[in-house]
């Protein structure tokens, strides 16, 4: 049985005479145990599906199941297997980081031990100790927001919905947190998340889906999304080239300093020896994520405005 | 999560929400107490000594009130603009426990300034063990109906500009302009039906029959001038409010 099953998902938004489709039958499974990452732009709709799934929102039409159980009907047994850290949450001012885990793994139900030893191992691993008993208020957004993550990742909850969790943290944080997601995967929870970071859905990731205008335009490992640009290799070139010279090799991007262009492999020595002839820097490496995801996103864009 | 574990969980949203921040902040036990007090004071300056008790009593109720204030800011604040309401939605807590959780934290918070109050009243009033008894039951529903109240709205706004303004007027109008510093006989005959509007006005005469004052509103009728009236009354009013912060407000969004 998949962890969650989305089945024709809609969601419409009706405020002040006008309504906002947000969800547009959107079909989706999401294996047990899977790190799942959500893409798209802003309001695209990640954090819609995020609330319905996670029993914060009703939807407008269709059904999500978690466990098997319906997020609507059986919502009180689809709370007690999930978490929640959601998009741009805050701690309570007055209490610190630790205070936070603690008081909230006692609210879910968690025995005093458990919670002890949670709190202590989450605290390490999530490199909270210079601040953990620092009250919120003194904390900066990015300390706030790794305690946040903390919280909900030390209750195991068997299914952890993360919503922009790394949002204003510094790269080591980051990585902090990713390692903490890792374990957490490890250890038997399903884990959905969103993310602008496109390195961070490729870090932690099984699979993802991209989503745009509350459709799925792609589902599946990011070298896949990246392998549907049929171009597997970007060049920059310092300068020394035209986009119009550039432009039968592959996909142009230029900006007043450089030119990028993303082509296939067979086209790579022809340029570098053009490039070194002409005496230009050139940068080889493999196409990005972020790339792949422009291209997928445009090209969805475009066919809706056709 | 056992209904053991939901009163344990609401308890200890009463210790994080309520007793930690009081304990570390104690300043917040004059802010709540300044307000009543500055009504009494105005009471004791201009008007006659014989209504002081009431103004005392007042504060009482006053304070019990206001924790419906309270509520409906502190909830749409966690949920609006720190995202945490919704952190426990996504739980094993249920939304009693939630809700009662956050009651009893306005109830921390007002204890302080009550118990302050109810000290002059023994000062000023022969109130006896009986009365303070009824007193605080009086207070414990007040303050359920307004804390239910509070919860309520606060779940009806998705904007916290919009909840401001609404919960002052709401609580403004029940506890400064119905009965609750001064006797309702002090209200002209003619108008005292509006007063019956207020379900605090309920509360204010059953706290001034158990501080041992009179002043109620007589109607002649007994069944109407009989403090189970009130009681049921405010107990009807309490169960209504409660009602719909268990089943209309929206613990979910639409």
């Amino acid at each position: 049985m998949p962890a969650l099953e989305a089945h024709a998902l809609t969601k419409v938004y009706a405020r002040h005479g006008q309504s906002t489709r947000a969800l547009d039958g959107l079909d989706l499974e999401i294996p047990s145990g899977q790190r799942f990452a959500f893409l798209g732009r802003n309001g695209a709709g990640k954090t819609t599906f995020i609330k319905i799934a996670s029993t914060l929102l009703l939807p407008t039409a269709g059904e999500v199941r978690l466990f098997g159980r319906d997020v609507v009907h059986e919502a009180r047994a689809v709370r007690a297997q999930i978490g929640l850290v959601p998009q741009e949450g805050k701690l309570f001012y007055h209490l610190t980081p630790r205070e936070h885990l603690r008081e909230y793994l006692r609210v879910r139900g968690v025995g005093r031990e458990t919670t002890e030893a949670r709190t202590v191992e989450l605290v390490e691993a999530m490199g909270l100790g210079p601040f953990a008993d620092t009250p919120a208020l003194r904390l900066s957004g990015g300390q706030q927001q790794r305690a946040l993550v903390a919280m909900v990742l030390a209750t195991e909850a068997p299914f952890l919905f993360l919503d922009e969790p790394t949002l204003g943290m510094d790269p080591f944080a980051r990585r902090q947190v990713w390692e903490v997601i890792r374990r957490a995967a490890r250890r038997g929870s399903t884990v959905l998340l969103t993310t602008h970071y496109l390195d961070e859905a490729e870090q932690l990731s099984d699979e993802l889906a991209v989503i745009e205008g509350g459709r799925i335009l792609f589902r599946g490992p990011s070298e896949r999304l990246k392998s549907t640009l049929g171009r597997e290799v970007r060049l920059q070139f310092s300068g020394g080239f035209s986009t119009l010279e550039l432009a039968p090799f592959g996909k142009v991007i230029s900006d007043r300093e450089r030119i990028t262009l993303l082509t296939t492999r067979s086209a790579v020595r022809e340029l570098t020896e053009l490039a070194l002839a002409r005496g230009v820097e050139v940068t080889v490496g493999p196409v990005t994520l972020e790339e792949a995801f422009l291209e997928l996103v445009g090209r969805g864009i475009e066919e809706d405005e056709s | 999560m056992t209904a053991r574990s939901q009163a344990y969980a609401a308890l200890r949203i009463c210790y994080f929400n309520g007793i930690l921040p009081l304990w570390r902040s104690p300043l917040l036990i004059a802010a709540v107490f300044l307000t009543p007090f500055s009504f009494l004071f105005f009471l004791f300056v201009i008007a006659p000594r014989a209504l002081f008790p009431y103004g005392v009593v007042g504060g009482v109720l006053f304070t019990a009130l206001f924790t419906g204030s309270g509520m409906l800011n502190d909830c749409a604040y966690l949920r609006l603009e720190r995202q945490l309401q919704q952190v426990f939605v996504a739980s094993p807590l249920r939304p009693l426990a939630y809700i009662l959780g956050m009651a009893l934290s306005e109830l921390a918070f007002s204890i302080p300034a009550m118990s302050l109050f109810l000290v002059i009243l023994f000062l000023v009033t022969p109130l006896g063990g009986l009365g303070l008894a009824a007193l605080i039951g009086v207070v414990l529903v007040t303050w359920l109906m307004a804390t239910t109240l509070g919860f309520f709205v606060s779940t009806m706004f998705s904007q916290l500009r919009e909840i401001w303004p609404i919960g002052t007027l709401i609580f403004s109008i029940l506890s400064i302009l119905p009965p609750i510093f001064y006797p309702a006989t002090e209200i002209p005959a003619a108008w005292r039906w509006v007063a019956y509007l207020a379900p605090s006005t309920y509360a204010a005469q059953l706290a001034d029959r158990a501080a041992g004052l009179g002043g109620q509103i007589t109607t002649g009728i007994p069944a109407l001038d009989s403090p189970f009236f009130d009681l049921g009354m405010l107990v009807a009013v309490t169960v209504l409010f409660g009602s719909a912060a268990l089943y209309l407000a929206r613990w979910r969004e639409p």
